[in-house]
This record gives structure tokens, C-alpha cells and sequence, in this order.
């Protein structure tokens, strides 16, 4: 039977924890996209390894510890590139390899616990458990609480924040809650692929969506779509070849965003035009 | 103050060590298009974005009798960019953009929709209200930004080289387009260009702007700066127009 492996019950976890995951990232990686703020992904999800690190040398949850250290590392590269000289992403360049090194250092001084690094590092759908599954139904719901109040004015501010700032968009606020839903974004994506690759789950299905239409919200259907349908393959794929789920998982996205890329290449010439049935005699 | 719709007393801006405008006065008349004119780097978009408040300055701006950053708290402004500070190619269609002017309005989504539209049409624009922003030609853009600054139903309209990306007929529709508008409206308007043509045409109140300098009386400078020398030829000739309220040495 083709979907035998969907009677395993960590399978429907994965199942499960992939399709939230999906969802997420399709509604956040679009406004990262749009900002020019790709990096942001991959420089939180190295944070996110300190935080289980310290979590477990602490004994306490390693998620709760990397969602607080993955925030306090989005609110510093937000405070640094707001308020400092340099751009975002020197700003994520210079803070994420150093938590990543933390993140290590930590771990080899809790030699004495187990630890599956190589887990945490690519992704281990094994190790996904009900508690991941509910913490990412959690984010999911502030998610999308957040999309409803303050999806419009991240739009705007994402297209113009000059304009936005003008017409009274709190652009301060909005900027630094943008950052703590990031964070907690990152923080799912990384029980499913691992730290070093959940940056890429971020950002190429939005990126796969953003050549595919010219509306965001469409642009957001677009890659929890393609993103549930690569995760889905992934897991599948990791399943009956038994490897890592993140490179798995890494390796359809990004077969996907390439599909788009090429499909892009040769419809290029005959649709960047459209064409306006109306007066063009109009300056 | 009834007269005034912006006034600005002093006002310096200070990019680090560097000095863009310093000690600039004036007072714009309500209802009135006044026109902002310098060479580049003259500081026009500076003290347009100073007004703004966009960037940090020092000195005193008012805005129709209200501390600059007390009034912006409460109300928008109509505020056009200079072009290239705006990404244009994004998701979004052309009354989505006009749609942001309404933003902070408690209306619902359809009448918000419905406004938009009304404001596309005041610029000629409705027949691409769901033609992505992208797509549009240079001086429709800026007609659809124009609308967004219209959108925010603001008296007071700032507007950075608008003019840009349009041929000569499309500037005279567009100053033409907003000089009804602002008799509609009743809008006072602060137009930022270095366009000999149309803009002192239509202005009622020309002002230049070198760093420092303010002053009613630059144009024959203006005209004398090499640049637009080199642009328009040495044999430059400023028309008067018998509607202007006349300045001693406009010609050259
Ligand atoms: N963000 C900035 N940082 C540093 N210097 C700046 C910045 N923006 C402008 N300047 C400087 O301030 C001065 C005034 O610039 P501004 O853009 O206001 O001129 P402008 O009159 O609008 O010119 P243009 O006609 O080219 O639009 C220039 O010397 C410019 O180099
Ligand atoms: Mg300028």
C-alpha cells in the first residue's frame, strides 16, 4: 500500500507537525520575501540551537529555551539594524554565528546528556511529539490572529514605510512583532528540518510563489500549498529511503522553486506583458 | 496662522557631519500650489521629508497651527516620494496601493474600496485599478501614488518630483489634473522639481532652495547653474506666464 506509512503514528505526527509547519512559513515567509529580510530565517533557526542546548543542560524544555533566546535574537538584529548603522543582514551575519557557536560550545559541555545532534542539526521526524505538534498549533493561531489585526499594516509597511509611517502605521511596533512571529515560526520549522536548513523551508516556497503571482494573497496560498506538498513528499521520501527528514524535505522545496524557475524561463517572453483593453491614447 | 497652512521656522537637517539643509524659514499660503526648486542635492527632498516627519530636524515646523509631530500623531498627510525610494514591482494592484491613503479609517472594506476607486478615477486611473502596481508605465505609477496621496483626504499635499517618468503632455494633464483638484479640495500643494516648464507655469509661489538659501527671487541663479545649462542649452529662456504673480528677474 502506497500509504502504509501513514498508520505510524510519529508518521501522522510528522504528517501533522508538516502541514502546521506549511501553513505558517506560507503566511510568514512572504512578508520576509518582500522585505529583502531572506537571511532572517536561517540567521534565527542557528539561535534556536543555543536555546536547546542551554535547555537541556538547564533541564528545562529545550523549546521554551529556544523560543526565548530565538526571540531575544530577533529583537537584538531588529534594535541593532533599526537603530545602528548597519542593514539587517550584516546585522544577522554578524549575531547568528556566534549563537551558532554558542549553540555547539554548549553542547559539548553537556557531553554527559544525550544528545541527538545530528537530529537537532537536520531534522528528525522521530523526535516529533505531541507537545511540537501542539506548540506549532499554538504559533499557528498566533499566526494567523496576527495576519487578521496586523496583516494590512505589515503589507504596507513591507511596500512603503515611508507611506505607511505617514498615515499612522506604528511602524516600530509593527516591525519588532513582525520579528517575535519569525521567531516563532523558525522555532517550528526547526523540530521538522533542523537548524541548519530551516531557513530554506522560511523563504523558498515564498520565493516559488512570489515569480508564480502578482497578488499577495494569492502569493501566500501559493507556498502553503506548494510548501504542505513538499513537505508531505519529504516525509514520505524520508521515510522509505530512511534519511534525515530536513534534507528530505529541502530537497523537494527546492526541486519545486527550480520547476518554477525553469517553467519561468520559458514562458518568460510571452507573459510579462499584460495587455489593457483601454484607452491608450491616456499619458 | 488662518493663512498658513505650513509654516517652518529655522528649520536645519543633518545627515552625521553633513549639513543638507540649514535655517530654512517660509510660510506656504492655504490653498495655494507653491513650488519647491533647487539644483540637486539642494535639499528639496530633505526638507520634504523633514515636513514629514521622516527625518529628525531641528527647528520649529507647524502644520496648519500644530506642532509637526503632534499633527502627523493624529493625521495623515498626502505625501508623494521621489521616485526610486518606492519599490514598484510588488503584489499588489493599483487600487490596493491607493487603498493604503486610507489606512487608520475605521471604514469598512467595501466603502474603503469604493473611496480608492473614487480617487482613481479624479486622476484618470480607474480602468487599471486591478492592474498590478508593476505593470504600469513611469507616469501612470505616479498618477496611481498621486491618488494614494489624494486617498489620504488630506488639505495638505507634499509631492517630490512628480513629474518624473511623464513626457511634456503628460505634465501638462497631470499639472492641469492637479491644479482642479486642489480648486476642488481646496488643497494647498508643495511641489519639489527642477522642471522649468509646466512647474512655474502653474505655481503660485516659487521658492529655491540651495542648502541654505530661500529665497523668491533664485530662478535667474537657477537657470545659471551648469547643469541645467548643459540639460537645456545655454540659450534658456523662461516664459512668463500672465497668470504668475510676477518676480523682478525671471528672465534670463
Ligand atoms: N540619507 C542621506 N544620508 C546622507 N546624506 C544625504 C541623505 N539624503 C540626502 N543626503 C544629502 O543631503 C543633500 C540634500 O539632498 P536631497 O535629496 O534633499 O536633495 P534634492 O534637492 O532632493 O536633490 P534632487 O534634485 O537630486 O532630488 C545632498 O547633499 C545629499 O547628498
Ligand atoms: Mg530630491
Amino acid at each position: 500500500m502506497m500509504f502504509e506509512f501513514l498508520n505510524y503514528s510519529f508518521m501522522e505526527r510528522a504528517i501533522v507537525a508538516g502541514t502546521l509547519v506549511a501553513i505558517i512559513t506560507g503566511i510568514v515567509g512572504p512578508f520576509l520575501v518582500f522585505r529583502k529580510m531572506s537571511f532572517m530565517g536561517a540567521g534565527l533557526s542557528h539561535g534556536a540551537l543555543a536555546g536547546i542546548a542551554l535547555g537541556i543542560i538547564l533541564g528545562l524544555s529545550p523549546t521554551l529555551m529556544s523560543v526565548l533566546i530565538v526571540m531575544g535574537l530577533g529583537f537584538l538584529i531588529g534594535l541593532v539594524s533599526r537603530t545602528g548603522k548597519i542593514s539587517e543582514d550584516s546585522a544577522i551575519g554578524t549575531v547568528y554565528t556566534f549563537f551558532m557557536a554558542l549553540g555547539i560550545f554548549l553542547i559539548n559541555l553537556s557531553k554527559g546528556y544525550h544528545i541527538n545532534i545530528m537530529g537537532y542539526l537536520f531534522g528528525d521526524i522521530l523526535a516529533i511529539s505531541k507537545y511540537d505538534i501542539l506548540f506549532a498549533l499554538i504559533v499557528l493561531i498566533v499566526v494567523l490572529v496576527w495576519l487578521i489585526l496586523r496583516g494590512r499594516a505589515m503589507l504596507y509597511l513591507t511596500f512603503d514605510e515611508d507611506f505607511a509611517k505617514i498615515t499612522g502605521v506604528p511602524i516600530g511596533w509593527d516591525y519588532y512583532i513582525f520579528m517575535v512571529i519569525t521567531s516563532l515560526s523558525i522555532i517550528t520549522v526547526v523540530k521538522l528540518v533542523g537548524v541548519v536548513l530551516a531557513g530554506s523551508i522560511l523563504i523558498v516556497p515564498s520565493a516559488s510563489a512570489k515569480m508564480l503571482s502578482k497578488s499577495f494573497m494569492k502569493i501566500i496560498a501559493i507556498s502553503v500549498i506548494s510548501g504542505i506538498i513538499s513537505i508531505f513528499s519529504g516525509i514520505a521520501f524520508s521515510y522509505y529511503l530512511n534519511t534525515s527528514s530536513g534534507p528530505s524535505i529541502v530537497f523537494f522545496v527546492t526541486a519545486f522553486f527550480l520547476c518554477v524557475l525553469l517553467w519561468q524561463f520559458g514562458s518568460n517572453t510571452t507573459s510579462r506583458k499584460v495587455k489593457i483593453k483601454s484607452p491608450s491614447s491616456r499619458p | 496662522m488662518d493663512r498658513y497652512a505650513l509654516i517652518l521656522d529655522s528649520v536645519s537637517v543633518r545627515y552625521g557631519e553633513k549639513e543638507a539643509i540649514a535655517n530654512v524659514s517660509m510660510k506656504l499660503e492655504k490653498g495655494k500650489l507653491h513650488v519647491l526648486m533647487g539644483p540637486n542635492g539642494g535639499g528639496k527632498t530633505t526638507l520634504i521629508r523633514a515636513i514629514a516627519g521622516l527625518v529628525p530636524f531641528k527647528g520649529k515646523i507647524k502644520i496648519y497651527g500644530i506642532e509637526s509631530h503632534e499633527y502627523l500623531k493624529r493625521h495623515s498627510i498626502g505625501y508623494l516620494a521621489q521616485r526610486g525610494e518606492t519599490v514598484y514591482d510588488f503584489p499588489m494592484t493599483a487600487i490596493e496601493v491607493v487603498e493604503m491613503g486610507r489606512y487608520g479609517t475605521k471604514e469598512s472594506r467595501k466603502l474603503r474600496r469604493e473611496k480608492a476607486m473614487k480617487f482613481l478615477e479624479e486622476v484618470n486611473m480607474e480602468t487599471y485599478a486591478h492592474v498590478p502596481i508593476g505593470e504600469l508605465s513611469g507616469g501612470q505609477q505616479q498618477r496611481v501614488l498621486l491618488a494614494r496621496a489624494l486617498a489620504t483626504e488630506s488639505k495638505l499635499m507634499l509631492l517630490d518630483e512628480p513629474l518624473t517618468g511623464m513626457d511634456s503632455r503628460a505634465q501638462s494633464r497631470f499639472y492641469r489634473m492637479l491644479n482642479s483638484l486642489r480648486a476642488r479640495h481646496a488643497l494647498t500643494i508643495l511641489i519639489a522639481s527642477h522642471d522649468m516648464g509646466f512647474t512655474t507655469a502653474y505655481a503660485e509661489n516659487i521658492m529655491c532652495i540651495n542648502k541654505t538659501m530661500v529665497s523668491r527671487e533664485c530662478i535667474a541663479k537657477l537657470l545659471a547653474e551648469p547643469e541645467i545649462k548643459e540639460l537645456y542649452g545655454p540659450n534658456i529662456h523662461l516664459v512668463k506666464h500672465y497668470h504668475l504673480p510676477q518676480e523682478e528677474d525671471n528672465d534670463v
